[in-house]
C-alpha cells in the first residue's frame, strides 16, 4: 500500500521539491553549530545593522549579530517546536479520537462536545494566553500548541477507527479474545496512520507559523535564543532601512510552512483513491 | 426540525458551560493572581488596601464560589472591572469592538467576493493548466505568514513608495480635516491592514468553494441532469451551484475564531485600536478580568455563529434534520 501511495505522491514534482526542501532544512537544523559561519549570539556593536556583504552574507541585526548564523540556528527552534507540538497533538488527538471512534455512544458524544468547546476559542487567543501567562519557553509553546491543536487529529483518527473497527481483521482480533486496548493500538491505529500523517503535516506547518508569530510578538522563545520570528520582531523596529532583517527570515518561515503544507496536500491526494 | 433545533440549542448550553469552566480553570492554573502583579506595580500598598482588592475580586473565597460569581456575571455580560484602569471590562471591549468589526467586515467581504467566484471557476475548470497553476498559487498564499506580509507591505507602500500611512487608524492632523478628508484618511489607513487580513481568507474561500462544488459535481443527480440533456450551463447553475452553496454556510462558524486570531497579529503590527490589540495588552499586563472577559466573549460569539450556521444548514438541507444523530 505504501509503495502505491509513494508513487502517486512522487508524481507531483512540487511535492518532491517540498520533501527535499524539508530534508535540507532539517539537515541545517541538525548541523547548525557546524555550518553557521559565526556564533549566533556574538554581538559586534561596531557592525550594527550592516547590510549584506561578503563578511555578513545576510547582514547583521541591531546588536551586530550575524543574521545568517541566527537564521541557521533559528531553524532548530522552528523544527523542534513544529515536530514536538505536532507529536503531542497526535498523541492527545489519537487518544480521544480512538476512544470516540471505537466505543461510539457516550464516549463519542463527550469527545465531540470537548472538540466543540476547544474549537470555539480563537486559536491564537488560547496559545498566546497560555504561553504569555505561564512564562514563554520552548516547553510552554510546545504544550500550548499541542493542547489546542489536537482536535483535527482527533477527528481524523475518529473517522478512520469508525471505518476500520468493524472490518474483518478487527472482528478476527476480537474473536480471538484480544483486549480493546490491544485492538486499538496494535490493529486499528497503525492502519489509521496514513490519513493521520496528512493532518500531522498540516499541523507542523501551523505550529511553525504560530511559533514564529509568538516570537514576532515578543512572547515566543525567550531572547537571545535565535528564532526566525524573533529576527522579524527586531526588523519591525528598523523597518525603515534594514530590509534584510525583513526579507530573509520571513522567506524562511514562508517556504518551510509552504513545504509542509504542500507535502500534506499532495499526500492527501495520493491517499484519495478517486485521484486516479 | 424543531427537535433538531432544540437539541442543537441544548448542546450549545452545554458547550457554553464548558467554555466558562475551561477559561476559568486555565486562568486559575496560572501562577500568581492579580494582586501579585498589582504589588509589582505599586510599591508597598497597605495591608487593608490589599485585603479590599482581594475581597472585591472575590479572591478570598473558595475557587468554586469564585467561579459562580464570575459565571453569573458572564450571563449578563458583566465581566468585572479591569485590574489595569478599574473600568468595567464590558465597556473596554465595547469601546474597541467597532474598530475590529470594521476591519474584519471589509476583509471578509473582499475575500468572499473575490474568493467564491474564483473557487467556483476552479471547480468548473478543474485540471486545466491555468486552474492548476492558480491552485498552487492560492496554496502558497495560504502559507504566507501574515506578519511578514504586513512588514513587506509597510516597507513597500509606506516607506519605499511613501503613498500609504505605515500604521495607526488616523493621521495626526485628523481632527483638523474636513468630513470628506477624514473619510479618505480613514480609508487610506484601512488599506494595508485589510490586505493583510484578507489574503489568507481568500485562499480559504477559494479552496472551500472549489471542493464544495467538486463534491457536488461527482454526485449521481448531476450525471442524471447531464444524461437527460441539460446544457452544461444549466447543470452548473441550476443543479450544482445551489447545492454547493449549502456547505459554505458552515464557514460562518468556522471563520470567526480564525478572524479574531488574525486580528491579534494585524492589530499589533498596524497599531489598530481593536479587541485583538486590547487582548494582547491585557495579556502582557496580566489584566485577568479583561483576558477572561475577552476570551469568553469571543468564544460565545463563535458558539452562536456556529449554532446559527447549523440551524441554517438544517433549513437548507433536509437530509441533516431528518437524518440520524451526527455528533
Amino acid at each position: 500500500m505504501w509503495s502505491v501511495i509513494w508513487r502517486r505522491f512522487a508524481r507531483s514534482r512540487l511535492a518532491v521539491i517540498a520533501l527535499i526542501y524539508v530534508g535540507v532544512i532539517t539537515l541545517i537544523a541538525v548541523t547548525a553549530p557546524l555550518i553557521a559561519p559565526a556564533n549566533p549570539n556574538a554581538t559586534n556593536l561596531a557592525h550594527r545593522l550592516s547590510a549584506p556583504d561578503h563578511q555578513y552574507r545576510l547582514g547583521t541585526d541591531d546588536l551586530g549579530r550575524d543574521v545568517l548564523s541566527r537564521m541557521i540556528h533559528g531553524a532548530r527552534v522552528s523544527l523542534v517546536i513544529g515536530f514536538s507540538a505536532t507529536l503531542l497533538a497526535l498523541i492527545v488527538g489519537s487518544f480521544f479520537g480512538a476512544i470516540a471512534g471505537y466505543y461510539g455512544g457516550a464516549a463519542d458524544w463527550i469527545v465531540s462536545r470537548l472538540i466543540e468547546i476547544v474549537l470555539c476559542f480563537p486559536f491564537l487567543f488560547l496559545v498566546l494566553g497560555i504561553v504569555a501567562l505561564f512564562r514563554p519557553s520552548l516547553w510552554t509553546i510546545m504544550i500550548a500548541l499541542g493542547l489546542t491543536s489536537w482536535t483535527t487529529e482527533a477527528r481524523y483518527v475518529r473517522g478512520e477507527i469508525l471505518r476500520l473497527r468493524d472490518l474483518e481483521f478487527a472482528q478476527a482480533a476480537r474473536a480471538s479474545g484480544a483486549k480493546d486496548s490491544r485492538i486499538i493500538f496494535r490493529h486499528l491505529l497503525p492502519n489509521a496512520l496514513a490519513p493521520v500523517l496528512v493532518s500531522a503535516s498540516f499541523g507542523v506547518a501551523n505550529a511553525i507559523l504560530v511559533e514564529s508569530a509568538l516570537s514576532f510578538l515578543g512572547v515566543g522563545v525567550p531572547v537571545p535564543t535565535p528564532s526566525w520570528g524573533g529576527i522579524l520582531s527586531i526588523a519591525q523596529q528598523y523597518i525603515e532601512y534594514a530590509w534584510w532583517l525583513v526579507v530573509f527570515p520571513g522567506f524562511a518561515i514562508f517556504t518551510t510552512v509552504a513545504a509542509f503544507n504542500v507535502i500534506g496536500d499532495r499526500f492527501r491526494d495520493a491517499l484519495d483513491p478517486r485521484s486516479d | 426540525m424543531t427537535a433538531y433545533v432544540v437539541r442543537r440549542c441544548l448542546y450549545a448550553v452545554l458547550t457554553f458551560v464548558g467554555i466558562t469552566i475551561a477559561t476559568f480553570a486555565l486562568i486559575h492554573a496560572v501562577p500568581g493572581d492579580p494582586i501579585t502583579f498589582y504589588l509589582s506595580n505599586h510599591m508597598n500598598p497597605s495591608r487593608p488596601a490589599l485585603e479590599a482588592i482581594r475581597h472585591e475580586y472575590h479572591l478570598d473565597e473558595p475557587l468554586v464560589t469564585q467561579y459562580v460569581y464570575w459565571a453569573k456575571g458572564v450571563m449578563t455580560f458583566d465581566f468585572g472591572r479591569s485590574t489595569l484602569d478599574r473600568r468595567p471590562v464590558r465597556e473596554r471591549i465595547l469601546n474597541k469592538l467597532p474598530n475590529t468589526l470594521l476591519l474584519n467586515f471589509i476583509a471578509f467581504l473582499l475575500a468572499a467576493l473575490i474568493g467564491l467566484p474564483i473557487g467556483l471557476w476552479s471547480a468548473a475548470r478543474s485540471g486545466r493548466a491555468l486552474e492548476r497553476a492558480s491552485a498552487v498559487g492560492f496554496f502558497l498564499l495560504y502559507s504566507l505568514p501574515s506578519f511578514w506580509v504586513a512588514l513587506l507591505l509597510m516597507q513597500l507602500f509606506a516607506i519605499r513608495l511613501d503613498i500609504l500611512p505605515i500604521f495607526g487608524m488616523t493621521s495626526d492632523e485628523y481632527p483638523t480635516l474636513s468630513a470628506m478628508q477624514q473619510l479618505a484618511d480613514r480609508a487610506r489607513h484601512l488599506i494595508l491592514p485589510v490586505i493583510t487580513l484578507s489574503y489568507a481568507q481568500l485562499a480559504i474561500y477559494v479552496r472551500f468553494s472549489k471542493s464544495a462544488l467538486t463534491e457536488v459535481i461527482r454526485q449521481d443527480f448531476i450525471t442524471t441532469a447531464r444524461a437527460k440533456g441539460a446544457t452544461p450551463a444549466a447543470v452548473m447553475w441550476r443543479h450544482a451551484l445551489r447545492n454547493a452553496l449549502i456547505p459554505l454556510v458552515t464557514l460562518l462558524g468556522l471563520t470567526i475564531p480564525s478572524l479574531i486570531s488574525g486580528s491579534v497579529i494585524v492589530e499589533a503590527i498596524f497599531q489598530w485600536d481593536g479587541i485583538g490589540h486590547l487582548y494582547f495588552e491585557s495579556i502582557l499586563s496580566r489584566d485577568y478580568p479583561t483576558v477572561l472577559g475577552l476570551t469568553v466573549a469571543t468564544a460565545i460569539v463563535t458558539l452562536f455563529a456556529s449554532l446559527f450556521a447549523d440551524v441554517l444548514y438544517a433549513v437548507a438541507d433536509p437530509r441533516i434534520r431528518f437524518g440520524g444523530d451526527t455528533p
